[in-house]
């Protein structure tokens, strides 16, 4: 199986890491089916922001990767090689595994093929004020990309004008969240996975179902629900709202709402 | 047992840095968070944030030292700081960060230096208190470090 290398086929490469890997995703998978073992990347310039969400969705019993850019993220995604004027994009030694931008010069795969082979990730959540590529450019990104059905949340230290704030929602973004988050908040995070287990965010070349079968077969169902999520995107508007204005009363109101909860935490009294 | 006094000081401790103002509740909110795999996690975040501070001390000063001041730039240094404080409860340390801001917004030099001498005072008390607390706690034992009166 790890022989199997076409001559410039590089994301043949990266799927033989993701082979070896096969088994434990394999697992990942049938968990998550059963709601457990969601993959959430976080995206916070502010290490500290980081720290914390990474264990507070660690304690809720989720995958996470953390990344302190908008350009880290889409990098991670495997979606930076979309960018004509990319100048890793010149790489395009066959061998070079970790460049995610040799992609780009595979053109057997189809051109959609810039994600990265068998990724999944459930959710994004990104903090909206960064230097450079803010919460919301990337959200824009994301939403324009083969990433769009991932559902985004996007979070701000401060209570930003709603002009901002509706603007993120319809740019796509699920829900706009107060940091510093809190346990109770990932309970709602949770209904956007839920959700996004309909939706598939995994996206695997169709010139690797050979090497895919099992691995694939969920999938390919899952694909086929995606046509019909560009349906479900008008209902999200107004859910969106709803949403963003049960957050709003929520922040204004007295904060035993927002008591923790805490999940699967060993507390010794 | 020897460490019951120890463990009530600790407690006291705690809860007068609450009573007086220098934790919020984002505090427990970190506390919550701990667990067996993680006992120190607490105090790991909090010693993230000292460097992160230090950090952006450093380059507060520097940019206080310009002339004119670039408010924009102070501005949002300072958002960087008021949001790590913010994360980690640091009550005072954030209310001074929102003065600041708010004299960086009408343009308030005078303001904005002074503000500032304010919140490296509140800073360097809150982190005396903090690593006195730590430190006691880390005598008694990470478990019960863990237990906390609510």
């Amino acid at each position: 199986m790890e022989l199997m290398k076409s001559s410039d086929n590089i994301i043949q490469d990266r799927t033989q890491q993701q082979h070896k890997q096969e088994p434990e995703m394999q697992a990942q998978e049938g968990q998550q089916e059963q709601g457990h073992h969601f993959h959430v990347l976080a995206v916070d310039d502010s290490v500290i922001d980081r720290k914390l969400l990474e264990k507070l969705l660690k304690v809720s019993s989720y995958q996470v990767t953390c990344v302190d850019s908008g350009d880290k993220a889409l990098e991670y995604l495997g979606l930076l090689n979309n960018l004509d004027s990319d100048s890793t994009a010149s790489s395009s030694s066959p061998s070079s595994s970790s460049s995610s931008s040799s992609s780009s010069s595979n053109s057997s795969s189809c051109s959609q093929s810039s994600q990265r082979e068998g990724l999944k990730v459930n959710l994004i959540m990104t903090d909206f004020c960064m230097p450079g590529m803010s919460g919301y450019d990337l959200l824009k990104r994301l939403k324009g990309s083969s990433w769009k059905d991932v559902p985004v949340v996007v979070m701000s230290s401060e209570n930003v004008p709603s002009r901002i704030s509706i603007r993120c929602l319809e740019g796509g973004a699920e829900e706009f969240m107060l940091k510093p988050l809190q346990l109770s908040d990932l309970e709602k995070i949770e209904a956007y996975l839920l959700k996004s287990l309909h939706l598939s965010c995994t996206n695997i070349d169709k010139d690797d179902d050979d090497n895919n079968a099992d691995h694939n077969s969920d999938n390919n169902n899952d694909k086929v629900v995606n046509n019909d999520s560009n349906i479900d995107k008008g209902n999200n508007s107004t859910s969106m709202n709803n949403n963003f204005s049960k957050r709003k009363a929520l922040s204004s109101e007295d904060t035993e709402s927002r008591r923790p909860k805490i999940k699967g935490l060993a507390v010794a009294i | 047992m020897e460490r019951n006094p120890m463990r009530r000081q600790l407690a006291s401790m705690r809860k007068s840095l609450f009573d007086q103002g220098y934790l919020d509740e984002q505090f427990m909110e970190l506390e919550q968070l701990l667990d067996d795999a993680n006992p120190n996690f607490v105090e790991e975040v909090v010693t993230l944030y000292y460097r992160d501070s230090a950090r952006l001390i450093l380059n507060l000063d520097r940019a206080l030292e310009r002339r004119p001041l670039d408010f924009s730039k102070l501005d949002g240094l300072m958002h960087q700081f008021k949001g790590s404080s913010s994360s980690i409860g640091a009550k005072k340390v954030k209310a001074e960060s929102t003065l600041f801001r708010e004299y960086c917004k009408s343009g308030n030099a005078e303001g904005c230096m002074r503000t500032f001498q304010q919140l490296k005072k509140e800073y360097a008390t809150l982190r005396k208190k903090l690593e006195t607390y730590f430190q006691l706690a880390r005598q008694i034992g990470p478990m019960e470090s863990a237990n906390r009166p609510k």
